[in-house]
């Protein structure tokens, strides 16, 4: 019994750092129409560097963390600008080619600066842990899922009543529409792209505060595919909630089968059969929208 | 076709012919000459690579067939071809099966399991598929490891050589004759195909696949055949990956070399023929590159970073990748375009 409460604490807590990386793909699907492939080297570039800053380098937490941010914005805004934008309008084959260049570049570029395998980022959170019932959860695991609902809370606010937040919405609408009414679609592109940087840093920071800094990190894009698959791929809400899931089916799925099933690594895939079995029954996921194709 | 001024063609077989005028023959046979005779000038080191290139193009022929002509990205090529080896493999090692059967009873299982990881593309395309596809090669990998009664896990599963009746190809030179003769075979096939009634159907699905279901093209039919053809190429190139190497391991068939796959492709140019073979002899001399100069640029510059070698390859792929698409989207197939038609009209270029 203890065990499958702290299964499930953990899994909610780890679905809200894969629903915050999923909401930076959300962001540029809804507004650009490019799948981000290299969300997972994303967040293994940005959790190396903060490591650079707060341990290589020194920095206290309140310097290293906001350097960590700005350096996502000039990096999405570097995506966008150099890589994306010449191949506006082109077909989505190209477009998910290009991340994934992008994810081989990125990930060439980690091993070339940090050739470690394996590294700890200092302990931000109190390093005692909570005591819920019978279970035990570290601290990390708390902070994280009330980082990320803040940051959803935030984010929603955003689209909501900000200038720019609303013109984003709008761009996801009806990208001709938008331009007609004289709002400049490729700035709207390169915030959307900031947008994802951060929030992918964000969740890089958060997961390597609890697993460290691994090469296993990129998995953590491949399941925040597996998140906008079964949230919808164009919904911020189905996002949010399927993250959750996808981090509780992982971590109590993978507790529990391992006992049946004696294969090793049954966590790494648990989220692809997720994905197929969506596949199946439902293709556009919980609240995606299937939109009507005209010849 | 492009043809030199004052060709005609008089009856239908001319205008169909690949090889229409002398040149084009006399082209040919010099072409065949040159790699039949190479391992007369090769070293052992450019045969292997010969070897890998001519697996590689098998494989991203498959790869353009499904995406490239039909439009259905697939990014686990590589698992596929992991399904094909171990077929072929266990079939020769356990039920001696003779080799040839081997390679296409491994050629037939990829397809089948490629059209069951196929059947979400009747539904959904683009993004939804790619990710399918990543689900069907993680999934399949998963199983190559933990099956470890049938694919020997993370360790291999040994693998016989390749031979042809009683004929035992054991040497390098003979491994190159047998892949040049299938590359050739497989790039012979995948040219035929696309001119026939499939192979229009399946442009006709890549250009818009509602307009083809409006014009009588049956969907689930050509989608699914698509897949099966697919794979069925990386199937084949991945037994004859398992039998030159003698082990099939779920190490030569990682999600890195599906991504790489597709690069290739897009290099060389989607959905012509004559793409897949620039875009993978590119791809491969960059790598032969890489790894002859990196280790010497890292003792004759102390000061890079330690990473610099392993580092090096995957930053200057995604680099390729990316360079191209933003440059020359339509890839190395469509300079050789240009290069054959600056030459046909030369010197009058008007």
């Amino acid at each position: 019994m203890s065990m499958l409460v702290q299964f499930v604490i953990t899994g909610l807590a780890i679905g809200m750092i894969y629903s915050l990386i999923a909401l930076g793909f959300v962001v540029v699907w809804k507004s650009s129409g490019v799948a981000n492939l290299s969300l997972g080297q994303l967040v293994l570039l940005s959790s190396w560097f903060t490591y650079s800053m707060l341990v290589q380098a020194g920095l206290p937490f309140y310097l290293g963390i906001p350097l960590v941010v700005i350096f996502a914005i000039i990096l999405g805004w570097i995506i966008e600008r150099i890589i994306l934008r010449p191949l506006i309008a082109q077909p989505i084959l190209s477009l998910i080619t290009v991340t994934l260049g992008l994810a081989y570049f990125i990930e060439g570029i980690v091993v070339i600066i940090w050739p470690l395998s394996q590294a700890y980022l200092p302990r931000f959170f109190p390093t005692e842990p909570i005591h819920i019932g019978s279970a035990v959860v570290t601290q990390e695991y708390l902070w994280a899922a009330v980082i990320s609902l803040v940051l959803f809370i935030l984010l929603s606010l955003y689209f909501r009543y900000n200038r720019m937040g609303i013109a984003m919405r709008a761009t996801a609408d009806d990208q001709k529409a938008v331009q007609a009414c004289g709002i400049p679609v490729t700035k709207i592109f390169s915030r959307s792209w900031m947008f994802a940087c951060v929030l992918s840093a964000i969740g890089g920071i958060l997961m390597s505060s609890i697993g460290g800094i691994r090469p296993g990190l990129v998995e953590t894009g491949l399941l925040a595919f597996s998140v906008v698959i079964l949230g919808g791929l164009d919904s911020f809400v189905g996002a949010m909630i399927a993250g959750p899931i996808i981090g509780l089916v992982e971590t109590v799925g993978s507790g529990y089968l391992a006992n049946f099933i004696k294969w090793p690594e049954i966590r790494t895939v648990i989220p692809f059969i997720i994905i197929v079995i969506v596949m199946c029954i439902k293709p556009y996921g919980l609240f995606g929208e299937n939109r009507i194709e005209r010849i | 076709m492009d043809l030199p001024a004052g060709t005609r063609n008089h009856n239908y077989a001319e205008d169909m012919s690949i090889f229409r005028t002398k040149t084009h023959w006399f082209l040919l046979i010099v072409l065949l000459v040159v790699l039949f005779t190479a391992p007369l000038w090769f070293g052992n080191y450019w045969l292997s690579v010969a070897n890998l290139i001519g697996i590689t193009i098998i494989s991203v022929t498959g790869l353009n067939i499904l995406t490239g002509y039909c439009g259905q990205l697939s990014i686990g090529h590589a698992g596929f071809m992991a399904v094909g080896a171990y077929t072929s493999v266990v079939l020769t090692t356990r039920f001696n099966l003779p080799f040839l059967a081997g390679l296409i009873c491994g050629g037939i299982m990829a397809g089948i399991v490629g059209m069951i990881f196929g059947i979400p593309s009747l539904r959904v395309k683009g993004f939804y598929l790619a990710i399918s596809t990543i689900a069907a090669q993680a999934i399949i990998i998963w199983v190559i490891r933990g099956w470890t009664d049938v694919t020997g896990g993370y360790a291999g599963l040994e693998a016989g050589p390749a031979s042809i009746g009683n004929l035992i190809l054991k040497s390098q030179t003979a491994e190159f004759f047998l892949i040049l003769t299938i590359t050739i075979i497989a790039i012979f096939a995948a040219k035929n195909l696309v001119r026939t009634r499939v192979g229009r159907a399946f442009v006709a699905i890549r250009d818009n696949d509602l307009a083809a279901e409006v014009m009588g093209i049956n969907l689930f039919r050509y989608k699914l055949t698509a897949f099966f053809i697919g794979c069925f190429f990386a199937g084949v190139a991945g037994a004859l990956l398992a039998h030159t190497n003698r082990l099939a391991s779920p190490e030569y068939f990682a999600f890195t070399n599906s991504v790489l796959y597709i690069g290739m492709m897009i290099i060389g140019g989607l959905g012509t023929t004559i793409g897949p073979i620039f875009g993978v002899i590119f791809f491969q001399l960059l790598n032969v590159l890489v790894t002859k100069l990196s280790p010497a640029l890292q003792s004759a510059f102390p000061h890079l970073p330690g990473g610099f070698t392993s580092g090096i390859a995957p930053t200057l792929f995604g680099l390729a990748i990316i360079l191209f698409l933003i440059f020359e989207p339509r890839g190395l197939a469509h300079r050789w375009q240009l290069f054959k038609s600056s030459y046909r009209l030369w010197p009058f270029s008007y």
